[in-house]
């Protein structure tokens, strides 16, 4: 019998319980630790954050979903963990502490065979002054901070329509942010809603971001094969903000926010106070705050995990500049080193550098946007954790790790620029390797499956996923045969 | 005329290609975005085929 202890029931962890449940008898337990209660599609978030969709639609209670499965679910948030197991048992363990309101608080040591880092990211808000619900903006990162957002929208758009003119700015929190992504998606979605109310010629609307350039993603760039031409993702993006009369702030670190006036500096070193009246800026993320202690009780995080609190695996932490990199940096296995039963899948692994360029200001301010670890590369991560482990299981701890790297996997990102059957709008695109590879790609990625487009189908694209994901996560019939 | 601040360090794009009349009518037309929502179908298939292992 053996025990697989999976922290976080997000796109990676919750992906990775439903197939170690699938693969492995019930004599073997699988546990999940989540401090939430409800899983929660996050893509679909930027539709509640402009008020098309409620909490309700893009969430669902896991319990029930665990108790059919026969999976276990501890709500509880782990705290710390112990590899090399502790003074009184040699088997691994890991620290939890309840977020049940029936039992908040009280703490545990959950022993495993196998363990699962799936945390996800910590959603750094301290990292940049005034910044975040607590401060002056907005967040599209949790179905709540979704809400939220939406509600001040809704009273933003009541504004506009008495007359008044409204400046919104939407994008990047920090120099060292991820995940433009949804900021791309979230400011033509608001852009959608500002024309659908009538009101969109008296509002400023303004990507404010890290990106040297747009179009970048935090993955570099990409080169889309069109119409016989090579034309970058800088170009088609930018035909879509002129289109849509969106103005652009490039290669920006935000300093501060104070009510209503973002202080940011630009790569020339150039500082600047920009006033708003709405503000979605996203947060950098950091990993999930675990200690880890040696048998004896040593503090060994350090050597876990890097400094940003992600979980170190087998990737090629060696620094080197940006000439240097390469697709083999990344990992394969998602395995922690020297311990054979962990492993960390999805932003909770630490990635051994950028993919874009990293830059400084003048006055040497980083401005590097993180690598971006998405819906579909996360899901994959989890899955092939869960092939290894139930390997290991089956046939004994040294049976070889399955693989899956960012140099070799595909994204795609879908982001929707307006809602609607039949008038909805989005920019779909796709790009395979994530990770550039040059040495077998001229372009760095296979112009064939790397394409942007732009139109209707990318918004039922979206929707489609939406239904789909749902659909696998609450692990209904025929679930597994839709691919992660 | 949109209200955005002068005095911010706006990029130009006034030089980026703009759509065509006939490109807009083809991103909202049904039979046309059928027959890519099932290219980006396929194109997500050959990606989980080729690239998830
Ligand atoms: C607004 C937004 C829009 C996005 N849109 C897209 C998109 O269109 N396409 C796309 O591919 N990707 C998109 N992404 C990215 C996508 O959401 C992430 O790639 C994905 O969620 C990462 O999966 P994960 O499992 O690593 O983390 P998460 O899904 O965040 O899951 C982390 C889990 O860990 C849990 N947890 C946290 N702390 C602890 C702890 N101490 N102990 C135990 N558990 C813990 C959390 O509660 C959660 O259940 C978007 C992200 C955002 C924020």
């Amino acid at each position: 019998m053996s025990d697989v202890v999976i922290l976080g029931a997000g796109i990676s962890g919750h992906t990775a319980a439903l197939h170690l449940r699938r693969l492995l008898d019930k004599r073997h337990n699988v546990t999940v630790v989540s401090p939430n209660s409800h899983w929660n599609w996050i893509p679909s978030n930027i539709w509640v954050g402009v008020g098309e969709m409620t909490t309700r639609d893009v969430t669902f209670p896991l319990a029930p979903v665990y108790q059919r499965q026969g999976i276990t679910f501890r709500q509880a948030k782990a705290t710390a963990i112990h590899p090399q197991g502790d003074s009184t048992d040699a088997r691994g363990a890991v620290d939890i502490e309840s977020t049940d309101p029936a039992t908040a608080g009280t703490t545990q040591r959950l022993r495993y065979d196998y363990l699962i880092n799936a945390t996800g990211p910590k959603l750094k808000f301290e990292a940049t002054a005034g910044l975040g619900p607590t401060g002056h903006t907005l967040s599209v990162c949790t179905a709540q901070h979704a809400t939220e957002a939406a509600e001040k929208l809704r009273e933003v758009i009541a504004v506009l329509k008495t007359g008044r003119p409204q400046t919104l700015v939407i994008g990047m929190g920090h120099g060292t942010c991820t995940c433009q992504g949804a900021a791309f998606e979230y400011v033509f979605n608001v852009d959608h809603e500002l024309r659908e109310a009538g009101v969109r010629e008296l509002a400023g609307v303004i990507y404010l971001t890290n990106e040297a350039a747009l179009g970048d993603f935090g993955v570099d760039g990409m080169v889309f094969d069109q119409q016989g031409f090579l034309t970058t993702s800088e170009l088609w993006t930018s035909s879509l903000f002129r289109e849509r009369e969106v103005q652009a702030i490039v290669g920006a670190h935000v300093e501060k926010v104070e009510a209503g006036l973002i202080h940011y500096e630009t790569l020339d070193g150039a500082h600047h106070a920009l006033p708003f009246d709405f503000a979605m800026l996203l947060p950098p993320f950091g990993g999930v705050p675990l200690t880890a202690y040696a048998a004896d009780g040593r503090d060994i995080s350090a050597e876990l995990f890097s400094p940003a609190g992600f979980m170190k695996v087998d990737a090629d932490y060696t620094p080197k500049p940006y000439e240097e990199w390469r697709g083999a940096d990344w990992p394969t296995t998602y395995q922690a080193p020297g311990y054979s039963n962990v492993f960390a899948v999805g932003i909770a692994f630490a990635p051994p550098h950028q993919i874009s360029r990293p830059r400084k200001t003048a006055n040497g301010t980083v401005v590097a946007p993180a690598p971006p670890r998405t819906g579909m590369p996360s899901g994959v991560m989890g899955k092939t954790a869960a092939l290894t482990i139930a390997d290991r299981i089956k046939n004994g701890a040294d049976a070889p790790a399955h693989t899956a790297s960012m140099a070799s996997m595909g994204a795609a990102c879908v982001a929707s620029a307006g809602a609607g059957l039949t008038n909805g709008s989005a920019a779909a695109m796709t790009m395979m390797p994530v990770v550039p590879d040059y040495s077998v790609f001229p372009t760095g990625r296979d112009t064939a499956t790397t394409r942007g487009e732009l139109g209707l189908h990318g918004h039922w694209v979206k929707l489609m996923l939406h239904y789909l994901f749902l659909y696998k996560a609450k692990a209904l019939p025929g679930w597994q045969l839709i691919p992660e | 005329m949109n209200p955005e601040p002068t005095d911010q360090p706006l990029l130009d794009v006034s030089k980026a290609p703009l759509p065509t009349p006939k490109t807009l009518a083809q991103r909202q037309s049904l039979p046309f975005q059928f027959l890519r929502f099932l290219a980006f179908n396929v194109r997500i298939m050959r990606m989980v085929i080729r690239g998830h292992h």
